[in-house]
Order: C-alpha cells, then structure tokens, then sequence
C-alpha cells in the first residue's frame, strides 16, 4: 500500500510574524520555516500505519516550491516517510492550482491514500484535499481526529460541533487532518542518519503538463493589531473601578 | 534630562542575574533601573531547568551556593511563593571512573560538613523505579539540594525590588553605553539616554555584544541548550519529590516537572548563536528545535539510555534555549580596569539561576563596597582580560565551545578544600 503524504512549507507560526510595510507580503526573512503542523499530523499517521501493517507500506512525502523546500523534505524523510518528491515550482500557487498538480502527482505515484493536513496554518485556506478529492473524483473525509484501516476500506471519526461523526470510505481516497489525531514525533539518531540515504526525487512543475492560472490573486497583506496597552493598578478596587469605568467590561 | 532618566545603577538586562542584583542594590538605599530588551526574565533566565546542586570542587563556590539558599528562603517569606523544592540530589556512576568522581566528592563533601553519602544502588532502584539503574555502580545522595522554580524566583526579585524602588523598564534595548574620559556616564536607548554613573551588564547572551558597546572584551559565547519535559505518564509516575539525578557519562541532568520528568543534555557537540545575526526583536520564549534536530536526537537518545520509557515517539515538549558559556564555566563579575563604572555580571555557564541570588549581594557589595565578603578571585570580570586567546571572537567562541562540549564528559577529581587552585569539579 501506498501512502501519499502533501506537505507544504510554511513559517513557523508562533514566531512574530507581521505584513512588510507596503502590504506586498508578509515579512518573512528572519522566520524559520517549518512543514505546516497539520501536515505533519498527516504524515506522523501515515508512519504509523506503516508501522501497524509492516513493509507493505510506503509512505511518500510531496512537497511543491521553491529550492528551500528540500530542507522541510529532508525532515519528512527523518520522521519516517520512506522516499519524497520535490516539485519544483517558482511560481505563487492558490489552492486550486496545488491541488491540480497534486492531481499529477497522484496519477502518476498512484497510492491507495492521500493523507494530508486539514489546512495550512499559513494561508488557513482548507481547500487543497477537498479540491483534490473531487478533481480525481475519489472519496473524502476531512479533519480525521481518528483512523482506521480496513482491508480495502478506511474508518474515519471526524469532530463536527455536534460529536463525533464517523464515516467508511473505500479507497482510494483522501483524507485531511485534524489536531487531535497524534502528536509527531522527533527523529531518533538512527533515522537521521538513515534519512540521508533515502531518495529524494526531483520533478520540474512544467513537465507535469499542468498550466498554472490563479484564481486567487493576494492584493495586500495588513498585520493584526496587536498593540496592547499595560498599566500597573494599585489595587483590587481600583481594578474594578477602571474595568466598570473606562473599559466597560464589567456593568 | 528628566529625573526619571537618572539612577545611581542602571542594569542592563532583566534576567535573574540583573533583577538580584538590582533587588540587593535598593535593598541598600541605591536607585536602580533596569533596562531590558525585551520582558523581564524572559531570555535564558526562561529556558532555565534551574536545578541546584550545593557541592563544588571549591569550598567558597559551595558555601556562596549554601548562602544562595538562606536569600531564598527569606525571598519565599517575602514574595509568599514557593521557590526552592527541596527533592535531594543523585550523581550515579556507571563507570569505575565515574565511581571515583563520586567517592571524591563524598570524601569532599563530608570534609565540610556537608550532608552527603554513597547510597545503595538497591535503595536508588526503590526510590526511582522509572529509571534503569542494572547498569549502575556507585551513586551519592545530598538530600539538601533540589531545583529552583526560575519563574518564581524571577517574580520574587521583581516583587521585592519594586517594593524597595527598583525601576523596570522593559522593551528598551541598550543600543550604546556612554563613556566620557574613561568612566562610564549611562546609556543610550531609542527612547533617550539614561544617565548613572554605575552601568551593570548583565545582558546574559547579549553580553558581550553590550561589552563591545563599550568598546571592550567580555569573553562569553552563546550556546544552544536542550531539554525535554514529557507529560504526566501514569505509566511511570514521576513523584514531584523525587531527586534530580546528574549522569555524567551520559551528560544528563533530570528533575521532576509536574508529574513529568526534565532530561537535559550538555552536548558534547553543542551549537553556537551569532546575537549579532538574531532579529531585533528575538523573542528566546519562541525558539523551537527543528523535528530532525541533530541535538535533539542525541538528547532523546541519552534520556533513552538512562530511562528506557522515553523515545521519539513520548509525547514531550522540547524546550531550547540560549546559556552564556564562558571559557571556564565560571561567571564575570565585578568591574573591568579598562572602564571606570562599568560592571559585568554575566556567563554563567548553565547555573544562572541557583548562582543569582548570592551573585546578587556579591554584586551590591563590588558596586557599593569596591569589596565583597565573598572571595570572588575566581569569578572577577577581568580574569582574562588582555590575555592573548581571550581578546578575539573567534578564539573566545572556540574556547567557551570547548569548555560547553567537556562540561559533564571530563572525568574530574574534587580537590581538597584547603587547595587554593579554583577548581570545577562538582558542577552541574
């Protein structure tokens, strides 16, 4: 069985991250870069599975950018995936756009499933495993909190607002990630080691006959306001007093 | 000038090391203000595991580290929190070499009075089931030592020192230190200058980026530090009392952390930080190690070897974090010949926490006294200064590496106590 695993490279989002000051994008340059969390959710399950079902099972990662992308592979290959692709692509991607050179990629690594996080914590779009499900006309189950393989089959608990919904999926099929379904693991010194050996393909975007054309066209990026004020009070009442007065927060 | 610009100290740096000392200074009628970056005791005083072990090669390091706990136990009283657990200590030895480390540190230790002795490994396997222990040949026991909540001692310095009149003033980087005619006049920052004729850096990794503001050599380097807390297991519950252990062979250090358990590493290969190539406004509480880091891998390995329960897959946070070596692991504090005023106090080497709150009085006395009633021969700022193989960069970052990679790997003897060569055996 193969497990195909997307994963795309973003910064890491608990550094401080603010728009550049003509709103072109975002300010980047001193930020490390990280695979998007939910993405390592998808992969982190991806291993396991491979660790349930023993040799059967491959697990390769995808990445789609630019040269910086190697190195977030290279970890992907570290936590566990046994081979990984690199599309190369210069150019901005919507979702639409990943999902359809995904579609390739799919067609051409033919898994039995694509496992992919629910959404990227970049963009926080959640569009790329739908839009791809539906343009191979395979089956989906979004933000999996739980997964099960089943012969030719995969059971699949998602957190709706009203419990846990559970679906059965045939496969092929892909499936998205949520939070909740693991924690992914560091890589041990023997993984490292053996990382280097695994192989770590190049595709150029171009020759996957896919025309890049956004529907999406980011016209400006603005930071949130995160500004806050801090004051020292001198005592409880005062506190309530500024809370009621000044602030309103207490009637 | 307003007067709120002027102090009789001015510190840079709002870690352990500059909010003791500051708390220590009011506590005798000085103005001080301090001037930090970013948020107060939020560098490596943050990152910190803070353990806490009394016994030094060198009596007078043992007895500032016994004294450090009097001032805690008065800050605890003062502040109403608790700051000092009191779990005891384990060095474990798997190794005849390592077995004579620990004899001669008992031998030491007993030779003071201290309260310390060889337990049976037996006795080490019932007090700590969740660590492997069939490997083990001799291990020793100070049931006095224990950690230091960092945070909580952080917020007891800032208590009490605001009570006593200490100034904070945070989000203020120090951008130049003024000197007129050889003495030290203040400090410039975005927001004026501040004026004093004291200046105290206690910048922590900063510090010798503050030193070279003042157009002098602090021979300190900033090391990358890892360690691992994992969550409350109840397959191996790790009682809240259970004794920080030191296992030098495998560079650990552990101490237990709400119902999970601290693994550190002094790295035989640790990684060096450039402040200067940091962004302004570096954040340490945001730094992260990378799932395939190298360190990581080597410090989840050697927690693995000690307690086989841990591996990769534990679920765990990885805490890293930056510590201020310097060439002989020891601090600089005290005032530099070249610059009248100017003070450092800084390079801790890993023990900022459990050395700051008598580096805090020693500091006040240097400041008010030009004395301590400590003997601080090892520790003074300018033990190194103008020795050729301290003056540049690159020498100091390839000797303080050296010194971070050796830390627990060197097989060390304790030297008697009436030797007057500062020795470090006993550290960590």
């Amino acid at each position: 069985m193969k497990i195909l695993v997307p994963t795309k490279r973003v910064p890491d989002t608990d550094q401080k991250i603010v728009a550049t000051a003509d709103g072109t994008r975002v300010a980047v340059d001193h930020i490390p870069y990280v695979i998007n969390p939910f993405d390592a959710i998808a992969l982190e399950e991806a291993v396991r599975i491979g660790e349930r079902l023993g040799e059967s099972v491959e697990v390769v990662a995808v990445g789609i950018g630019g040269e910086g992308y190697e190195q977030q592979l290279r970890t992907a290959l570290a936590t566990g995936a046994h081979r990984a692709v690199h599309v190369v692509c210069g150019q901005t991607l919507d979702p639409w756009n990943v999902a359809r050179l995904l579609r390739a990629i799919v067609e051409w690594e033919r898994p039995q499933l694509v496992l992919m996080g629910k959404q990227a914590v970049d963009d926080d779009a959640s569009q790329t495993g739908q839009f791809l499900a539906a343009l191979l006309d395979w089956p989906q189950a979004t933000f999996a909190s739980r997964l099960e393989l089943q012969g030719e089959r995969i059971r699949v608990e998602r957190e709706t607002d009203h419990g846990i919904e559970t679906l059965n999926l045939p496969l092929p099929a892909v499936v998205t990630t949520d939070l909740r379904l693991n924690e992914p693991r560091y890589a041990s010194l023997a993984a490292i080691m053996k990382a280097k050996k695994k192989p770590l393909d190049l595709i150029d975007a171009e020759k996957l006959g896919v025309t890049i054309d956004p529907r999406i066209e980011v016209l400006r990026y603005r930071s949130a306001e995160t500004q806050r004020r801090c004051e020292r009070v001198r005592s409880v009442d005062e506190l309530i007093e500024r809370l009621r007065n000044q602030v309103g927060a207490i009637v | 000038m307003t007067e709120n610009q002027a102090a009789d100290v001015i510190i840079i740096g709002g870690g352990v090391a500059g909010l003791s000392t500051a708390m220590q200074l009011a506590g005798r009628g000085a103005s001080v203000l301090i001037l930090e970056r970013e948020r107060l005791g939020n560098g490596s005083t943050g990152r910190a595991a803070g353990l806490l072990g009394q016994l030094r090669g060198n009596a007078e390091h043992t007895r500032m580290l016994i004294d450090g706990v009097a001032i805690v136990k008065e800050l605890e009283r003062a502040a109403g929190v608790e700051i000092f657990v009191q779990t005891g200590s384990l060095r474990i030895a798997e190794t005849p070499e390592r077995a004579a480390e620990i004899a001669s540190l008992v031998k030491m230790g007993k030779s003071i009075g201290f309260e310390i002795d060889h337990m049976p490994i037996g006795e080490v396997a019932e007090r700590m089931p969740y660590m492997r222990t069939d490997d083990l040949v001799d291990a020793c026991y100070c049931p006095t030592d224990g950690h230091l909540q960092p945070a909580e001692l952080a917020g007891a310095y800032i208590k009490v020192g605001r009570e006593r009149g200490v100034r904070y003033q945070t989000n203020t980087p120090v951008i130049d230190i003024l000197i007129e005619a050889g003495r030290v006049r203040g400090v410039k920052t975005a927001n004026g200058d501040y004026h004093a004729p004291v200046v105290v850096n206690a910048g922590g990794p900063w510090s010798y980026l503050n030193a070279e503001l003042a157009e002098t050599v602090l021979p300190t380097a900033a090391i990358g530090h890892y360690y691992l807390t994992t969550r409350p297991d109840l397959a191996h519950p790790v009682d809240r009392f259970s004794p920080a252990v030191r296992d030098r062979e495998l560079r650990i250090y552990t101490r237990p952390e709400s119902g999970g358990l601290i693994v550190g590493i002094y790295d035989a290969e640790p990684d060096l930080h450039d402040m200067r190539k940091l962004p302004p406004d570096f954040d340490m509480s945001r730094m992260k190690a990378a799932r395939d880091s190298i360190q990581v891998a080597r410090l989840i390995d050697a927690a693995h070897q000690r307690f086989p329960w841990i591996n990769e897959r534990t679920a765990m946070t990885i805490t890293t974090g930056i510590m201020t070596f310097s060439p002989d692991a020891r601090p600089f504090c005290g005032q530099m010949p070249d610059i009248e005023g100017l003070f450092h106090c800084s390079g801790f080497s890993g023990h900022g926490i459990v050395q700051s709150p008598v580096i805090g009085l020693i500091m006040s006395e240097l400041i008010l006294d030009g004395k301590s009633s400590y003997d601080v021969k090892s520790i003074e700022a300018d033990r190194y200064f103008d020795i050729p193989g301290y003056m540049e960069r690159d020498d100091i970052e390839a000797r303080c590496l050296a010194m971070a990679g050796n830390y627990y790997g060197k097989v060390e003897r304790a030297q008697s106590v009436d030797s007057s060569s500062p020795s470090l055996v006993g550290r960590g």
